[in-house]
């Protein structure tokens, strides 16, 4: 059993402290928060012990590792520190605010022997999973392009105020939904990549963009367009969709639900020539402890078997995020000005 | 508890196998009209249960309801709070930003009961709030339970807060005179926090059950085990596993294991009502 502390439980924090606490393999001990508010609400109705400064609590408490969900901001210093005390560190993504910034921090994970995990949380998705393990069969041949798309309705009216619209607090369409899109890209189709063009658009905002095109182009051969928007009001919730081309067929997938054409009948995988239907209700999906979704719940027995030797790496690597960091920075300075 | 209850999935966009299937069916039921023609049918083949999450669109619905006898006998489950809106509110924003996303002014109405309270730390206060605040929708009809929904229930369960579902069923029997239940996709963990260490006498809890084991943490077979402990009354949701499964094939499965009470279900035409309630009937009566 491994001893974690959370550093800030707004937002996402409570609720991967809910999951945290039931993940087999670790122990909640402490949070931290600046609220204080907040702390004595958690400290009077749970167990946790509260803190407000998380030097302190890494001083007083024997700690295996820390789940770092802090605003974007914040994610560099207090990740360096947590990595130069030695401990594993679970970062809620992005990784950092730029490249290089992600670069020094696995040099220095490097260097005293500790292993991460960003909170991308596709990679754990039942349904992407699967469109992975048929690529890695081979079963649309070789790939040579797809369009990745991520979608939601976050601003949909015109905008001139507030974080979102403003790119030094973590703002705009490409840094707030860019990282899931990219993620998902370099976990289907490598972290040897590029990006060749882009284009950032305003659609409500007046500040930063509000769709982003960006066309990466991996190992040379597989070319991808990424096309991410945050004012589709057509969207019940951000939702992600791959149509990934191959030489023998293609995949179609979302959270929820994938399609296979093949040119050919392939009886190895079960699948009849032209389309097939794979459904979520067709995976495993048992988690030790279920909040919101299957993915959610397996990031984090992932981090357990990380923090207790089981794995070699995480499958969302310090590394794979700092590549998705470089994606980012690429994809904004290609594009130039906001058209 | 009636052996069916109808759901209500279907009236707003929720299906947990695909986004279109979801979209498709939202689209049949545009209109209060719709759901409740819908219900009408329901209650006219003779299911007396409804279950529903606490959407504003079901007030036309419930108005017109409550001026035709014929739903006299028409039992109303509410689950809570205020649809899935606000239980991810909850999740995705934090407490606070919640709390003044829906209790508009909450910052100056320190005074208030449950306000107050959520500043002393204390949840029970406002946990009544919310609930009076859901019931209020529901004034005059026939409830015959309030249950707690499952993104809510979990939460709690996760954080250990094992005492607030206590205070939640408690408050529901006291001053409601109905019995609490609760969703939950933790039904083994969830069963030995309230049987075992709580102590209630047959709560009621509902999750999914079915031949896919789809959602059944941690395990189909742990679930099962759970089920035939006989000391909870069992309410299996999604046994047709958001249409993966033929409601026969379904059936056989909910009839071949231990220890369901009621089969919840959804559907959108009169046709597949109808052939479910009929092969449910066969099985559970």
């Amino acid at each position: 059993m491994k001893n974690i502390a959370i550093i800030g439980i707004g937002k996402m924090g409570i609720s991967h402290l809910a999951i945290a606490n039931q993940t087999p393999g670790i122990n909640v001990s402490a949070i931290c928060d600046t609220s204080k508010q907040l702390l004595r609400v958690v400290e009077k109705n749970t167990k946790f012990e509260c803190y407000t400064d998380y030097k302190k609590m890494l001083d007083k408490i024997d700690l295996d590792g820390v789940m770092i969900l802090v605003p974007n901001s914040l994610h560099f210093e207090i990740t360096k520190y947590c990595i130069s005390k030695g401990l594993y560190v679970f970062i809620e993504k992005p990784f950092t605010l730029n490249y290089s910034d992600s670069k020094e921090l696995i040099e220095l994970a490097n260097e005293n022997k500790v292993k991460g995990q960003v909170g991308y949380v596709n990679r754990f998705n039942p349904i992407f999973q699967y469109a992975k393990s048929l690529l890695s069969k081979n079963a649309i041949g070789d790939v040579t392009n797809y369009i990745n798309r991520m979608t939601g309705g976050v601003i949909l009216k015109e905008s001139n105020k507030g974080w979102r619209n403003d790119y030094s607090k973590g703002g705009g369409c490409l840094y707030d939904y860019g990282p899931h899109c990219f993620d998902l890209s370099t976990y289907l189709f490598g972290t040897e990549v590029k990006v060749v063009s882009s284009v950032l658009k305003k659609v409500h905002s007046t500040a930063v963009d509000d769709v982003v095109y960006s066309t990466l182009l991996h190992e040379d051969k597989i070319v991808g367009l990424n096309y991410i928007n945050w004012s589709d009001s057509t969207v019940r919730k951000a939702s992600n969709s791959i149509e990934i081309a191959g030489n023998k067929g293609k995949i179609v997938a979302t959270k929820q639900e994938l399609s296979v054409y093949l040119n050919e009948k392939n009886d190895e995988l079960g699948f009849d020539k032209g389309w097939n239907q794979v459904y979520v209700t067709d995976q495993n999906t048992d988690v030790a402890f279920y909040l919101r979704g299957e993915d959610f719940s397996r990031q984090l027995m992932a981090f357990s078997d990380l923090l207790n030797g089981k794995i070699e790496s995480s499958l969302s690597s310090l590394y794979s995020a700092s590549i998705t960091d470089k994606l980012l920075e690429e994809t904004k300075t290609l594009a130039g000005e906001l058209r | 508890m009636d052996k069916i209850i109808f759901g209500d999935n279907q009236f707003f966009g929720v299906n947990h196998m695909s986004e279109q299937v979801a979209i498709k069916q939202a689209q049949k039921f545009r209109t209060a009209d719709d759901i409740y023609k819908t219900l009408e049918y329901v209650n006219d083949i003779g299911i007396k249960s409804f279950m529903f999450t606490t959407h504003n669109q079901l007030e036309p619905v419930f108005e017109r309801m409550k001026s035709e006898s014929k739903f006299d006998d028409f039992k109303l489950y509410p689950s809570m709070p205020y649809a899935h809106k606000y239980a991810d509110a909850l999740v995705e924003m934090g407490p606070f930003e919640a709390i003044n996303k829906f209790v508009p002014g909450s910052k100056i109405l320190a005074g208030v009961k449950g306000v107050g309270s959520f500043i002393t730390s204390n949840p029970v206060p406002m946990m009544k709030l919310l609930v009076d605040s859901e019931m209020k929708l529901l004034k005059g009809m026939n409830v015959q339970g309030i249950f707690l929904l499952n993104i809510v229930t979990d939460l709690l369960l996760g954080l250990g807060m094992h005492d607030m579902l206590f205070e939640f069923s408690q408050y529901t029997e006291r001053k409601y005179n109905v019995k609490a239940g609760f969703f939950t996709m933790n039904h083994e963990k969830l069963h030995s926090v309230l049987v075992d260490e709580l102590g209630m006498v047959s709560p009621v809890i509902v999750s999914n059950i079915n031949r896919l084991g789809f959602r059944m943490n941690p395990s189909r077979e742990k679930v099962e085990n759970t089920l035939a402990k006989k000391d909870s009354f069992n309410i299996a949701m999604s046994f047709l596993a958001s249409g993966a499964l033929k409601p026969k094939e379904a059936a056989e499965y909910i009839l071949a294991i231990d220890g369901v009470d009621s089969v919840l279900f959804g559907a959108s035409t009169p046709a597949h009502i109808k052939e479910t309630k009929e092969i449910l009937n066969s099985i559970l009566m």
